[in-house]
C-alpha cells in the first residue's frame, strides 16, 4: 500500500509553507470549487493542482493513479447524466431494441459536476501531496480540532502501516495454502484473515500502551509545536485566495 | 498473473456475455438500460471499485454542509466517550486507535463481487460497531475515512460528513442494532454476527444512494433518482453485502474459538458463555 503524502520531496516551495496556510488555501478553495455554477473555475483549478503536483516531481504514475478512481466517478456521473436526466434531446440512437437518447441539458449538468469533482480532487491531491502527517496533525490540533480525535488519527496513521505488513504476512501464508482456491474457501480464508486482523490490533494496542505507560503517558500525547506565521507565506496565501476569488467571482 | 486473476478475467467475460441476454425479468425493469450501463462500465474499467465512499466534489456545497452537520453531533459524542473512558482506562485511546487501523486496512481490501466483474471492500463497521459499540465505531469511521480521504483518494474533505453518515453512524447502528437483536432472541452468534454484516453493509448502501442523489440530482424529481441509483449499485452490492456477511461472521467465530477473552471483554459476549 502506498499512501500519497510519501511521494513528499522536501526540496520544494510548497513543502516548506506551513500547513495551516495550505490548509486554509485549500478549504477557501474547495469552498469556492463546490460552490460554483458553471465548468471553468474548477477546471482551472485543476490544470493548476497539475501543475504544481509535476512541479512537486510526484511521479505521472502516481498522478494518474491518484485521479484514476475519481476520473471514473467523473465520467459514469458524466454519462448517466446525459443519456438518462434531462429534456432537450441531442441525439437518439437504437442498440439491441433499446432507444438511448443523449439530453443537452443533461450533458451540461453531466460537466458542471464532474468537472467540481476534478477540481476538488486535485485541491486535495495536492494537500496531500504537500503536507507530511505530522504537520497537518499539529494543523489540525492549532485549528481546536479536539485532542482526543488529532491523538486518534496520529495512533490509527501509525499502526495501518504495522497491521498492513501483518495482514500481508497473513495473506501470503493462506494463499501458499490454497487459501483462495475456491469462493467457500477464499471466503473463510478472508473472514480469518480479518478476525486475525483484530486479534494482532488488541495486541498491539496492549503492548503499546504498556510502552506509552513506561514512557510517562497520562492521557495526552504532544504535538508538534507551531511556528509563528511568516508574513511573506501569509501575504502571498491571501494575494493568491484574493486572485482566484475574482477568477471564481467572474 | 497468478490463477486468482485469471479467474476474475473469466467470470468478467462471463458476465459480460451474460449481460448481453439479460433475463425476461431484467427487462421488465424500468431502468434497466442505467443498470446495464453500470454494469457495462465496471466491467470495462477492470480497476477495484470504491464505490462506498462518495468522492470529493460530487455533493455542492449546500448538501455537503447539510451531511457534515448531521455527522459532527455522532462524532462529538464519540470524541466525549472516549475522553471519559480513556481518563479511567489509559489503554483505550491506543486499543481505539489500533481498531481503527484495523477497520482502516479491511475496508482497503478488495474483494471480488463475481455477479459484477469487478472488485468492491468491505465497510468492516459492522465488526467495530459489534466489539467497541456504534458511538465509539462511529469515530473509527470518521478518523478512517479522514485519512483515506487525505492520502489515497477515497471519499473527500467536502463528502467526509456524508460518508461518516452513511459508513459510520447508519453501517455501525445497523450492524449493532441487528446484532443485538439476532442475539436478544437466543441466536447463534456467528448467524447474527452474519446478519449484521449483511443488514450494515446494505443500510450503508442505501444510506449512500440517497446522499448521492441528493448531490447529482439538479432539477430531477428526488425520489426516481435515488431508485435508479439503488438499482445501479444492486449488481454489485448485494452480493457484496452477503460477502460482509460471510466476513464478519467469519470474524467473529474466529475470535471465539482464539480470543474468547476479547469478546467478553468488549461485552459481546458473557463470562459464561465461553466454552472451555
Amino acid at each position: 500500500m502506498e499512501l500519497f503524502s510519501e511521494h513528499l520531496k522536501k526540496e520544494h516551495l510548497l513543502s516548506k509553507i506551513d500547513a495551516r496556510i495550505k490548509l486554509i488555501v485549500v478549504f477557501t478553495l474547495l469552498v469556492m470549487v463546490l460552490s460554483y455554477k458553471g465548468i471553468s473555475f474548477p477546471l482551472i483549478i485543476a490544470i493548476l493542482c497539475l501543475f504544481l503536483c509535476l512541479m512537486m516531481r510526484v511521479p505521472f504514475r502516481v498522478v494518474i493513479l491518484r485521479f484514476s478512481e475519481p476520473m471514473f466517478i467523473a465520467s459514469v456521473l458524466l454519462l448517466l447524466k446525459f443519456f438518462f436526466s434531462g429534456e432537450e434531446a441531442l441525439f437518439s440512437i437504437n442498440i439491441l431494441g433499446l432507444k438511448i437518447v443523449g439530453h443537452k441539458d443533461g450533458l451540461i449538468e453531466g460537466l458542471k459536476i464532474s468537472s467540481r469533482i476534478i477540481g476538488a480532487v486535485s485541491l486535495l491531491a495536492v494537500l496531500g501531496f504537500a503536507t507530511p502527517f505530522t504537520e497537518f496533525m499539529a494543523g489540525l490540533s492549532w485549528f481546536k480540532v479536539p485532542k482526543p480525535f488529532v491523538e486518534l488519527l496520529m495512533l490509527t496513521y501509525r499502526y495501518i502501516f504495522v497491521l498492513f505488513e501483518d495482514a500481508g504476512v497473513i495473506y501470503n501464508a493462506q494463499r501458499n495454502r490454497l487459501g483462495y482456491s475456491g469462493i467457500k474457501k477464499g471466503l473463510r480464508s478472508f473472514g480469518t484473515l480479518t478476525g486475525a486482523l483484530i486479534i494482532r490490533a488488541f495486541e498491539h494496542s496492549q503492548k503499546t500502551s504498556l510502552a506509552m505507560l513506561q514512557r510517562g503517558y497520562t492521557g495526552d500525547m504532544p504535538m508538534l509545536r507551531q511556528r509563528p506565521f511568516k508574513t511573506a507565506e501569509v501575504t502571498t496565501a491571501i494575494l493568491f485566495v484574493f486572485v482566484m476569488g475574482i477568477i471564481w467571482k467572474i | 498473473m497468478t490463477i486468482q486473476d485469471l479467474r476474475f478475467k473469466l467470470q468478467r467475460f462471463r458476465l459480460l456475455t451474460s449481460t448481453l441476454h439479460p433475463s425476461p425479468f431484467t427487462l421488465h425493469l424500468p431502468p434497466f438500460t442505467l443498470t446495464l450501463a453500470a454494469l457495462a462500465i465496471s466491467t470495462l474499467f477492470p480497476e477495484k471499485s470504491y464505490a462506498m465512499h462518495i468522492s470529493e466534489g460530487i455533493l455542492p456545497l449546500n448538501w455537503a454542509a447539510l451531511w457534515f452537520a448531521v455527522a459532527m453531533p455522532f462524532v462529538a459524542y464519540g470524541i466525549w466517550r472516549l475522553k471519559t473512558v480513556s481518563k479511567t482506562d489509559l489503554s483505550f485511546k491506543p486499543l481505539v486507535g489500533l481498531m481503527a487501523a484495523a477497520v482502516f486496512i479491511i475496508s482497503c481490501m478488495p474483494i471480488p463481487v463475481p455477479t459484477a466483474g469487478t472488485s468492491s471492500h468491505p465497510c468492516g463497521t459492522a465488526i467495530s460497531g459489534i466489539l467497541v459499540g456504534p458511538t465509539i465505531s462511529i469515530l473509527i469511521s470518521a478518523v478512517a475515512l479522514l485519512i483515506q480521504a487525505l492520502f489515497l483518494a477515497h471519499g473527500g474533505l467536502s463528502t467526509w460528513g456524508a460518508n461518516i453518515v452513511s459508513m459510520g453512524v447508519i453501517g455501525s447502528f445497523a450492524g449493532y442494532g441487528v446484532f443485538k437483536l439476532m442475539r436478544g432472541v437466543k441466536l447463534n452468534l456467528t448467524i447474527s454476527a452474519f446478519f449484521a454484516g449483511l443488514l450494515a453493509d446494505w443500510a450503508t448502501y442505501l444510506t449512500t444512494s440517497v446522499e448521492l442523489a441528493s448531490g447529482i440530482r439538479g432539477d430531477a424529481p428526488f425520489m426516481p433518482l435515488v431508485t435508479k441509483i439503488i438499482i445501479a449499485f444492486i449488481p454489485t452490492q448485494l452480493p457484496l453485502g452477503i460477502l460482509e456477511g460471510f466476513i464478519t461472521a467469519g470474524m467473529v467465530s474466529l475470535l471465539l474459538k482464539k480470543r474468547p477473552d476479547l469478546l467478553v471483554r468488549f461485552g459481546v459476549i458473557k463470562a459464561g458463555e465461553v466454552k472451555v
